[in-house]
């Protein structure tokens, strides 16, 4: 690790003057991703603000219809909270699939999807939820939030404050894990509930796959809304060209994977609908 | 790993050639580029600073220009130490063809390979950034050597945060 000047601040006000008075300063969530890039001296911010003295960003309520999840509500206790079991079940199954046990027990879902891995598990939910991301200073539609490749829309002194999920639909997530990391080689988070004004009654989001990160699967979803079954998605297949090729597996590989898994999803709705 | 593609760029061979040469193009359109200086006609030192993720490095190298066949093609080939993150190197073949409107089409194969501890971290993610990297250089470049034609509003020069 390089030097870095180490401040926990006790009020979100604070955290943001930090990160604002210092340039190469960044603030520290659950540190799964940022402490390992550290130790091998990946990155070297001058100062890095834990945003673990923040109790009113662990907060999980449901509100006005939606759920509500704090920016450093760490995956485990999203895993185990009853709220989010009963209400989105979907959501809490997803977080109990992250990683191991030592990441679910300090990574967050503000960290998660501030980093916004191509391969991380939590945007596929926020996509396919149409959650809206709410930081010190606004609010983000998730399909505005996720820009790229790591990139989201928040500025560099911007600090998640908190998620909210929409309820009234039910959904289901299907993941196909990379047995070393944990990382979704394909995940995709299936939504099915009222259709909004021009919106589709189905939403389907796949991680893992797409080179840019997150994104909507739109052919899945016009054809599972004609028609809810897996059947409903013979034949539908991603572009290779556009799915993430590594060591692990091709492109193609990749976007059968992400086929595989959106039919087990709708599979897994069915059963839980009948 | 191999990158290969083309780019349309709505300007003639000419002109393409031109800005291709030019280090004050090529240093708005290598990303996050801070800093190339000519040290021949065909070598420069480069300062890059990338930023993926979590991850942040600075690399300073060289790159040069070879296999000179103007206005048709060469080959721009670069080569980096990033500290204790480690090295980067790559190269591209670039060919231009005049397309029959006029514009010329860009092609490129390119190799690129890292080394050392961004390697390790980064073997997940190497292909993706590299085709990211690759596709934001030339729409830069497009966008420098044939602006659209409605006049957009001046954007500030690109800031490394």
């Amino acid at each position: 690790m390089f030097a870095f000047t180490y401040h926990r601040p006790d009020t979100l006000a604070e955290a943001v003057a930090l990160l604002q008075a210092r340039e190469e300063a960044k603030p520290l969530a659950g540190g799964q991703t940022l402490i390992a890039t550290l130790k091998q001296r990946l990155a070297a911010p001058s100062d890095l603000v834990d945003l673990g003295a923040l109790p009113a960003l662990r907060a999980i309520a449901r509100e006005d219809g939606r759920l509500v999840l704090g920016a450093m509500a760490r995956h485990a206790d999203v895993e185990a909270s009853p709220l989010v079991r009963e209400s989105l079940p979907a959501l809490a199954a997803l977080a109990g699939l992250i990683g191991d046990p030592a990441v679910r027990n300090r990574g967050t879902l503000g960290g998660a999807i501030a980093n916004n891995d191509p391969s991380a598990d939590y945007p596929a939910a926020c996509l396919a939820l149409d959650a809206t991301i709410v930081t010190d200073r606004r609010e983000i539609p998730a399909a505005d939030f996720f820009t790229g490749l790591f990139e989201t829309a928040l500025e560099p002194d911007e600090i998640v404050v908190k998620v909210l999920f929409p309820l009234g639909g039910e959904g289901a997530y299907e993941k196909f894990r990379n047995p070393a990391s944990r990382y979704a080689m394909a995940g995709v988070f299936i939504w099915r509930g009222e259709a909004l004004s021009g919106e589709s009654p189905v939403r389907v989001a796949v991680t893992g796959a797409g080179q840019g990160g997150v994104f909507r699967w739109s052919e899945a979803e016009a054809a599972l809304a004609a028609h809810f079954s897996p059947t409903a998605l013979a034949g539908l297949v991603l572009s290779a060209d556009e799915m993430i090729e590594d060591i692990h597996g091709s492109g193609a590989y990749r976007a059968h994977l992400a086929g595989a898994m959106a039919r087990r999803a709708v599979a897994r709705l069915m059963t839980a609908g009948a | 790993m191999e990158l290969t593609g083309a780019q349309r760029i709505e300007a003639p061979r000419e002109a393409v050639w031109q800005a291709l040469n030019d280090p004050d193009i090529l240093r708005q359109c290598i990303p996050g580029c801070q800093e190339l200086v000519q040290a021949s006609a065909t070598a420069f030192t480069a300062r890059v600073t990338l930023k993926i993720g979590p991850v942040k490095a600075s690399f300073s190298g060289a790159v040069t220009l070879s296999d000179f066949d103007p206005p048709h093609r060469y080959r721009i080939t670069g080569e980096g130490q990033g500290g204790v993150a480690g090295f980067a190197k790559g190269g591209a073949d670039v060919w231009l063809e005049p397309e029959a409107d006029g514009a010329t089409l860009l092609n490129y194969s390119a190799q690129a390979m890292v080394g050392g501890k961004i390697a390790q971290l980064g073997a997940r993610l190497i292909d993706s950034t590299s085709r990211k990297l690759a596709g934001e250089f030339f729409s830069a470049f497009a966008e420098i050597v044939a602006p659209p034609p409605i006049p957009a509003p001046a954007l500030p020069s690109e800031a490394a945060p």
